[in-house]
């Protein structure tokens, strides 16, 4: 009997400084995690407007876009990239200038986004968005 | 008995606490900015950065020279920052393309990844510079428009 009480008593002194150090594990992780994660996220700005939900781009199209230089028209870019998924909200960059932005989620990659950028009846230029 | 199980506890959670701060200063220590190297289309013998007599260049071609009275300026977009020449850095957003801002004359500029409305650094005036990506893959100065130096300017 009294060894029953004695064996509680010695898990209950073991379980204290286990939860305890549990608990300080738990909340440093949580804080790198959030230090992570409010570092890395980046979801870049939200479509303004919606053009073909199921639009992507494939490799084939991209490698082609690459040969384009800036400044070309940007009717030439449109012919093969087609509609785009999306358009961002419109900007102005150049003063004086207005910009148009279009994504497309890659084929092969959908969180990455190609973004491209119009000025006028131009092609400036695009990047890639990591989602 | 007891006393040895207590402290292999106690060792055990000093370690994963060890462990896990190493893996938090490490996240930190580990990144580092190199300045950021462009080609301008317009070059001038002097840029921000350079020294004439002693004293240090602040500003040069294409720069709007702003008063900050030691106000902040805010990232325009969600983007990076990257060092340049001086006290120059480099704002570049994957919303943006084919542009780059340069800012001169902030204090301890934030680098690195920031969100759009984060704080990029203070100081007394602030050089802005908007480049344009030319075909010949140089970067020429334009006029930046009064909406990305507002959004720069105030916070959203």
């Amino acid at each position: 009997m009294k060894r029953n009480t004695f064996q509680r008593l010695d898990l209950k002194s073991l379980f204290k400084p286990l939860l305890l150090g549990g608990f300080v594990v738990a909340i440093l992780g949580l804080l790198l995690d959030l230090h992570g994660a409010v570092k890395a996220k980046n979801h870049g700005e939200v479509c303004q407007e919606i053009v073909q939900s199921k639009a992507t781009l494939s490799r084939a199209q991209l490698a082609k876009l690459l040969t384009i230089p800036e400044r070309d028209p940007k009717t030439k870019v449109q012919s093969i990239l087609k509609a785009p998924y999306c358009k961002l909200p419109k900007l102005e960059v150049r003063a004086g200038v207005k910009a148009e932005r279009e994504a497309y989620p890659l084929e092969f990659d959908p969180q990455t986004w190609l973004v491209i950028l119009y000025e006028g009846d131009e092609y400036a230029g695009y990047q890639f968005s990591f989602r | 008995m007891r006393g040895t199980s207590l402290v292999f506890v106690r060792l055990g959670i000093a370690i994963a606490i060890l462990v896990l701060l190493r893996l938090g200063c490490s996240r930190q220590q580990t990144t580092e900015f190199t300045p950021k190297k462009i080609q301008l289309a317009q070059t001038w013998e002097l840029q921000p950065g350079s020294a004439i007599a002693g004293y240090s260049v602040a500003g040069g071609l294409g720069d709007i020279s702003i008063v900050l009275a030691g106000k902040s300026v805010f990232a325009p977009f969600a983007g990076s920052v990257q060092p340049y020449q001086g006290t120059c850095v480099l704002f570049a957003s994957d919303e943006v393309p084919a542009y780059l801002f340069r800012l001169c004359g902030l204090k301890q500029p934030q680098l690195g990844d920031v969100r759009q409305g984060d704080v990029i650094g203070s100081g007394t005036y602030l050089q802005f510079a908007a480049l344009r990506k030319q075909p010949n893959g140089t970067w020429a100065f334009v006029e930046p428009s009064r909406n990305i130096l507002e959004r720069t300017l105030k916070q959203p």
